[in-house]
């Protein structure tokens, strides 16, 4: 038997997909005639995509049936919600757009035009506007070093919350 | 068309009404949920947009006054002649 595909999943709050609207049931299988991405299916992150979908409620999502993997998501024709990663709060999202912040200002502090990057990015701390403060820290790093550096900015940043929620790496 | 990997709000103006239709290609649909993600600007449009059809969606043609149908039509008739 295949070993259960866990991903996770970013809602509103309350279980609410934030681009279907649709209310998460917790624990209990959700079927999907076909998984075709951005289309049909459950969609779901690996921990390499958080960075790109962050909300406010993390969710662990057991998958079942034929995973696709798309660019920056995976999807399946089932799959259920198996835990709320309580660690993912107002906190912890502040202290992510604080070490944003740091990061930045450490590598691009003094650095002509890219300098502005460290105001923004402090802005949207402020404003807790914490998925803005991630693509702005991710827009600096490819502004110096390519494409290349935006993702590697952004998995920098998925490495960072996979470490402080301690999941594993699917 | 394809999208640039990460749009600016005017890109994901001009395909909105692709993106509420579902007639955007998947890896485009991908680029338009990663940029409201941190987009509030573009968030709140997207919201207005739905509203905005979901409200003219329930209009027949026999609710638009004649007088509002005229200047309507004739709005689209100097459209046609720039």
């Amino acid at each position: 038997m295949a070993a259960p595909v866990i991903a996770y999943k970013f809602l509103d709050e309350g279980r609410v997909a934030p681009f279907t609207r649709y209310r998460w049931p917790e624990g209990e299988w959700v079927e999907t005639p076909a998984a075709v991405p951005c289309e049909a299916g459950i969609h779901a992150c690996r921990v390499a995509d958080l960075p790109f979908w962050l909300g406010r409620e993390l969710w662990e999502v057991e998958l079942d049936g034929d995973v696709i993997a798309f660019e920056r998501k995976v999807v399946a024709p089932r799959g259920r919600l198996t835990r709320r990663v309580e660690a993912w709060n107002r906190s912890l999202a502040g202290e992510f757009a604080a070490a944003l912040l740091v990061h930045t200002r450490r590598r691009f502090g003094s650095v002509p035009v890219l300098s502005g990057f460290v105001g923004d990015i402090a802005q949207f701390r402020a404003t807790n506007r914490v998925p803005l403060a991630g693509f702005a820290a991710a827009r600096a790093a490819e502004l110096s070093g390519g494409p290349r550096a935006y993702e590697e900015e952004r998995l920098r940043q998925a490495h960072w919350l996979a470490d402080r929620l301690a999941l594993g790496e699917h | 068309m394809r999208l640039d990997r990460e749009l600016t709000c005017a890109q994901l103006v001009e395909v909105i009404t692709d993106y509420l239709e579902g007639a955007l290609a998947p890896v485009d649909v991908e680029r338009v949920e990663e940029h409201l993600v941190f987009c509030d600007g573009c968030t709140t449009y997207l919201e207005q947009m739905r509203a905005t059809v979901a409200m003219a969606g329930r209009l027949r043609a026999e609710d638009i006054p004649p007088e509002l149908q005229e200047r309507l039509l004739g709005t689209f008739r100097e459209w046609r002649r720039l």
